[in-house]
């Protein structure tokens, strides 16, 4: 069972609800990530189970980063979550390999686990 | 003498010429030509005299020169009314004479008048006067009935000449004056005019330029081939490709450099082999003009569509994320309060975090319509799938592209489709909407066919945005919307993916 996180966002904000939020439903945040290019780093530095990416990131978009990181990491699991509406981004999700995209609002751990295991 | 008549520089020397022949050859002191002035109304006026040496005709003269005559006036006027010589054996002696006191002041008495004649009648007549009187001669006046019928001709083909010398003279006046270059050219494409301004224009000096083929002076080199057998096939009985039609083109100056004009070829109505004229306008300044006009609409859309980009991102950086931020901090608390309610608390809960999905459900259309982040994310395929699952009135999505375009491009064909859908929905009454974008030959080209009403007006502000914003990207935007027959939205932007 999935349970390591890597949090991508430029928003410290969101980074620490999300962390709260998901670490109080049982999952392990191994680290967090400001920008495409230090996501690529945690991802190889701490190898989590699922990086949870925010599709518009200030270096790079979300959507190349999920294809270079699942194209390094085939076991890893992104999921692409943003303030868009999920229907929109659905298929560009996972175009980039990722397993699916969540509305950054309907972000909690049992939402992910649905995404994981559907 | 006809050969005299017709090197004379003017008409009056013609004629100055003409009566001194034959008044010394006859002996008679004074000869003078008249005219009828323009008009069917206008009188007879002297328009040369000759005298004589010896003798006081100052008076005679005098008269002469001033005098008027209509049809059956005084001597002039009888013949030019009869057609028929006249002869008065004494003026001095006929009191009806207009001319007499005058005639008696220098000694004159006997005069005889006779027709210029020519195809189109009487145009002149001629009179003599002598310092005697004479009885009239038969012979002579038919002598000078045959003579004037020779002036009368003579007269005629100088008139021609005049007639011709002065509209020559108005063609140059008028291509000098001209601030166009205007150039002509032969059936063997040499060049026959070349006006001031083509000098100007061009480079090189008139004198160099006619005689030379047009082609190798101001057409460009690889064009010059083709304006060849554009000519030969035309005077071959081939159709006129460029006669009578403004064109754009390039031109060459002396010193090699390229410049375009705009063109017009007209083939000059003259007898012979077929003789061509180029007027020809120097449109650099349109040109450059048009060129930063274009680039300056571009510009200003690209800003409009940057300032667009850039609320949008505030938007989503800032209230979008504080939103979705107590979104997940409710979430939280929601979690931790369980199933109890503690007074209502669990309740007030789940209603605010209702509330916060409408606000954030609301916020994203504002910023969606500012500008589709999926747009910048996607690209157009996936914006536009957005759009027609979006569509209020069915619409299918026939075809899009997979690759990306620059980002107005985009940006441009994503507002076609999004005005088509709104106005087919609100205004056209549609049932059916098919979208689709296609690449191809260096063009994106998106179609919107309704099934509704027609009858849209593409001068409607929506449509005109939309065609200023297509035109800014160098394309063109076609409404085709022909009332009862649905409307069908066809914009076409150059570009390279």
């Amino acid at each position: 069972m999935p349970n390591s996180l890597l949090i991508v966002d430029d928003h410290p904000r969101f980074r620490a609800n999300a962390r709260r939020m998901l670490e109080s439903e049982g999952w392990s945040v191994l680290a967090e990530a400001r920008d495409g290019s230090e996501a690529l780093r945690e991802a190889e530095r701490v190898k989590p189970d699922v990086v949870v990416l925010d599709v518009g990131l200030p270096d790079a978009s979300g959507l190349d980063i999920a294809r270079r990181l699942c194209a390094r990491h085939p076991g890893l699991a992104v999921v692409l979550v943003s303030t868009h509406e999920a229907d929109d981004y659905a298929g560009l999700a996972l175009e980039a390999g990722a397993r699916g995209f969540l509305a950054k609002s309907q972000l909690s751990g049992d939402a992910l686990q649905r995404l994981l295991t559907g | 003498m006809a050969r005299g008549f017709l090197r004379a520089s003017d008409a009056a020397e013609a004629y100055s010429f003409a009566l001194q022949e034959i008044a010394e050859s006859l002996g008679w002191r004074v000869g003078a030509a008249w005219e009828p002035g323009p008009g069917s109304d206008a009188p007879l006026r002297c328009v040369a005299i000759w005298t004589g040496r010896g003798g006081d005709l100052r008076a005679f003269e005098a008269a002469t020169r001033s005098a008027e005559f209509h049809r059956g006036q005084g001597l002039p006027g009888r013949v030019w009314a009869s057609g028929r010589p006249a002869w008065i054996v004494d003026a001095a002696a006929d009191a009806a004479l207009p001319r007499r006191a005058a005639a008696i002041a220098s000694g004159l008495h006997a005069a005889f008048g006779f027709p210029l004649r020519s195809d189109r009648g009487v145009v002149g007549v001629m009179e003599f006067v002598a310092s005697e009187p004479h009885e009239p001669d038969a012979e002579l006046l038919a002598t000078m009935e045959a003579l004037g019928a020779q002036l009368g001709q003579l007269v005629e083909r100088r008139r021609a000449e005049a007639f011709r010398h002065a509209i020559d003279r108005r063609h140059a006046a008028t291509l000098a004056a001209a601030l166009d270059p205007v150039v002509t050219m032969d059936h063997e494409g040499l060049v026959l005019e070349f006006n001031p301004a083509a000098e100007r224009t061009f480079g090189y000096p008139a004198d160099d330029a006619v005689g030379r083929e047009m082609a190798a002076l101001i057409v460009p080199p690889e064009l010059r081939e083709p304006h060849r057998r554009g000519l030969s096939r035309y005077l071959a009985g081939g159709p006129a490709r460029l006669l009578d039609r403004r064109i754009e083109i390039d031109a060459v100056r002396a010193d090699g450099r390229r410049f375009p004009v705009e063109l017009t070829i007209t083939k000059i109505d003259v007898p012979g082999p077929p003789v061509f004229t180029g007027h020809l306008r120097d449109i650099s300044d349109r040109r450059r003009a048009e060129a930063e006009l274009k680039a300056s609409r571009a510009r200003v859309v690209q800003s409009a569509d940057a300032a667009r980009r850039r609320i949008e991102r505030d938007l989503h950086d800032g209230a979008q994320q504080q939103l979705v931020s107590l979104a997940l901090t409710l979430r939280m608390l929601r979690t931790r309060l369980g199933q109890s309610d503690l007074d209502g608390a669990g309740c007030l809960l789940d209603e605010a975090d209702a509330d916060l999905a409408q606000a954030i459900a609301e916020l994203r259309e504002l910023a969606q319509g500012i500008h589709p982040a999926l747009l910048t994310d996607g690209g157009l395929g996936p914006a536009l799938r957005m759009l027609v699952g979006r569509s209020a009135v069915p619409a299918s999505l026939m075809a899009a592209p997979r690759q990306r375009f620059p980002a107005t491009v985009e940006a441009a064909s994503y507002f076609v489709v999004a005005e088509a859908l709104t106005n087919a929905a609100r205004h056209a009454g549609a049932k059916d909407v098919e979208v689709e974008a296609v690449h191809a030959d260096g063009h994106l080209v998106v179609r919107v066919r309704d099934d509704g009403v027609g009858g849209a007006d593409p001068e409607g502000s929506g449509l005109r945005g939309l065609a200023d914003r297509v035109a800014a990207q160098g394309g063109s935007l076609t409404v085709i919307s022909e009332p009862g027959a649905g409307t069908t939205l066809r914009a076409e932007i150059p570009c390279e993916s």
